[in-house]
């Protein structure tokens, strides 16, 4: 395959981790914990598509539209059974709790789930375009003919869908305001009058949305089991982190920054080796924290 | 009993000679043809219980780093794997797969244990500034990488078989496999009672005062001279010498390695032991430890009794394990025998 196909592959990975790591990264900026049990929100929203895709007579979008609120429910339920409680201990208990609840909450999917794979049944349109010239420079094609499904099309349009959404929700609400407030200063949004308690609450709601279409998309693209979303986790964070934690707009741009690295790297690596791809992710991670903790938008997260 | 005399007698000088006299056994048994029997039921004890005081150097090396230190470091199976590999590649004759040079396995497990540290090294070197939840990011980051060029390097780590044909110097001179089990646990229960003495004379020394201070308040230790800094990289290096003398022991008990044994379930089950116990107190973190992995045997047992499979087995075991984790950090965040005043977690 050429590159300009693992290019498309990217740039739709790079949509599903981009809305996700949308969804982790206001959950770090204003309720300032690293949530590792995201990956299995976004396992528990393809459980929620599947089921009604399958179950339901309706069409698939009705099904993601389930699968949206079953994640928004979810995800306030939890946080209100496990994270609020302890909201003042700090980072490092959050993230601990939240790595106790992500296996307690994968082996639950798949003591229920089964450990085999499904796929969801969706139609699908191809469009070739097999005309493009091969520009072969060694092993790798760097143009090539490539091809595009209807369900890329479909992945990378909901991200645009949800950029402008979370937009406008962040620039012209008053919720969307008072999340931002609660990301720059908790106490200065308090002393304003904020019901911080209320906008944590709505993040996590509004986290949990995201995941829930997260995780169906994902699912569409590779496969609905109980390590379907945890599989994305690392990347998910990486994007966050790079785009700088807590900045949803440095997500974006670090989820399609991670997902065309993943690709192009599965492109230039020998084929006996793109299980290395994935170890690339974490490289960026660590060369980000390395050389700029705060990342392309972001504040420092160094303390000395 | 002249040593008795001269050292006050404290936790580490009884660790010091419980770990003397276990080795003084188990050398017994491998100098002279002196065997026991077992009953058959006694077997996965002491299975899990070698397994145990191999994670039990484990879980002192992470006490020292999280415990005493404030660094939380979730990629500690890392340098337990970089251990095992250095220490099985440097050892091992006629492996399968990957690379097996042979040489003597007291310096296979040198070098695995200078592996792990300078590895230990390299990320305290580039990590350490990092915020607490950050610096959890990037060891468990390392941890994954890590495992992803165990699996993808085959010429050289073996793939998913992993390095076959390491020694196994314990079962090379007692061929009674009854013995062998007994004699093993004996020498690597040993090696962790005799770490056990080192950490506590190292964290009863004004030099652990100064680690406490550090996870305390950092600023003021620093206010008073100190070079945290430095201190935090030594004892994050110590903690990953200490992860990789345990990799060592695992690879020559084992006889081999594959990155199956050294997935992100060793890092937890680690961290649960520790927490539950109680952070920043060794014997406290020892005893978590056993509470978790007994849950295994447990389970072990249960297994046997109950018509469910395997797998939904494992299944629910880790269910229980990740929700005693969220509930000791909501309910008892010192731990069992933790003293919460100390470590600054009372509300």
């Amino acid at each position: 395959m050429g590159l300009l196909q693992e290019l498309i592959f990217g740039l739709v990975s790079g949509s599903y981790i981009a809305i996700a790591a949308i969804g982790f990264t206001l959950i770090y900026g204003i309720v300032n914990m690293i949530n590792f049990a995201y990956g299995e929100y976004l396992t528990m929203g393809a459980f929620i598509g599947y089921l009604a895709a399958n179950v339901l007579p309706g069409p698939f979008p009705v099904a993601v539209v389930i699968a949206m609120i079953g994640g928004g429910i979810v995800s306030i339920v939890l946080a209100r059974g496990f994270f609020s409680p302890i909201n003042h201990t700090g980072p490092v208990p959050m993230l601990l709790t939240s790595i106790g609840l992500g296996i307690a909450l994968r082996n639950a999917i798949r003591l229920f789930g089964g450990r085999s794979a499904r796929y969801f049944e969706t139609e699908t349109l191809t469009f070739r375009f097999d005309a493009v010239p091969d520009i072969s420079v060694g092993p790798v094609d760097f143009l090539g003919g490539f091809f595009i499904t209807s369900e890329h099309l479909i992945v990378i349009g909901s991200a645009m869908g949800v950029f402008t959404v979370v937009h406008l929700l962040l620039t012209r609400t008053d919720v969307g305001i008072a999340m931002r407030a609660m990301g720059d200063d908790e106490t200065l949004a308090r002393v304003r009058g904020i019901d911080t308690q209320l906008i944590r609450d709505s993040v996590w709601v509004l986290a949990g949305v995201l995941a829930g279409l997260a995780g169906v998309l994902m699912a569409v693209q590779t496969n609905v089991s109980a390590d379907t979303g945890y599989s994305h986790i690392l990347q998910i964070l990486s994007a966050a982190i790079l785009g700088g934690a807590g900045s949803p707009y440095g997500a974006i741009l670090g989820a399609y920054v991670i997902g065309l690295v993943l690709a192009v790297s599965t492109a230039f690596l020998p084929s006996s080796m793109t299980g290395l791809s994935s170890a690339m992710a974490f490289m960026i991670l660590i060369a980000v924290l390395l050389v700029k903790p705060s990342g392309i938008a972001g504040t420092e997260v160094r303390e000395a | 009993m002249s040593a008795l005399d001269r050292f006050p007698p404290g936790h580490g000088d009884r660790a010091l000679i419980a770990g003397i006299v276990c080795l003084f056994i188990g050398a017994l048994f491998t100098m002279t043809p002196l065997r026991v029997q077992l009953p058959s039921a006694f077997y996965v004890f002491v299975e899990v219980g070698i397994l145990f005081v191999i994670y039990g150097v484990l879980v002192l090396g992470l006490d020292l780093q999280y415990g005493h230190t404030g660094l939380v470091n979730f990629g500690h199976v890392v340098f337990f794997a970089v251990g095992a590999y250095a220490t099985a590649m440097l050892s091992a004759q006629d492996t399968f797969t990957g690379i097996g040079l042979g040489y003597p396995w007291p310096l296979g497990l040198a070098v695995g244990v200078i592996a792990a540290a300078i590895l230990g090294a390299a990320v305290s070197l580039t990590s350490i500034r990092l915020r607490g939840d950050f610096l959890a990011i990037v060891t468990l980051a390392t941890a994954e990488i890590f495992h992803s060029l165990f699996v993808n390097f085959e010429d050289i780590f073996g793939g998913n078989v992993g390095i076959l044909g390491v020694p196994r110097p314990i079962a090379a001179v007692i061929s009674d496999s009854d013995t062998q089990l007994v004699a093993t646990l004996l020498v690597l229960g040993g090696i962790t009672f005799l770490t056990l003495a080192v950490v506590i004379r190292l964290t009863d020394a004004p030099y652990g005062r100064v680690l406490r201070a550090i996870r305390a308040d950092e600023l003021v230790t620093r206010s008073v001279g100190k070079s945290t800094i430095t201190y935090k990289m030594q004892a994050f290096v110590y903690g990953a010498a200490l992860a990789g003398l345990a990799g060592g022991m695992f690879a020559l008990y084992n006889g081999a390695v594959a990155p199956g044994f050294f997935t992100i379930q060793v890092t937890v089950t680690v961290w649960i032991g520790m927490l539950l116990g109680g952070a920043a107190n060794h014997r406290a973190v020892l005893a978590g430890l056993a509470i978790i992995m007994g849950l295994r045997l447990i389970s072990r047992f249960a297994l046997n009794v109950t018509p469910v499979a395997g797998d939904v087995f494992a299944s629910i075991r880790l269910i229980v394990v990740g929700l005693i984790l969220v509930a000791v950090i909501r309910y008892r965040p010192a731990g069992i025998w933790g003293d919460p005043q100390e470590l600054g977690v009372d509300q």
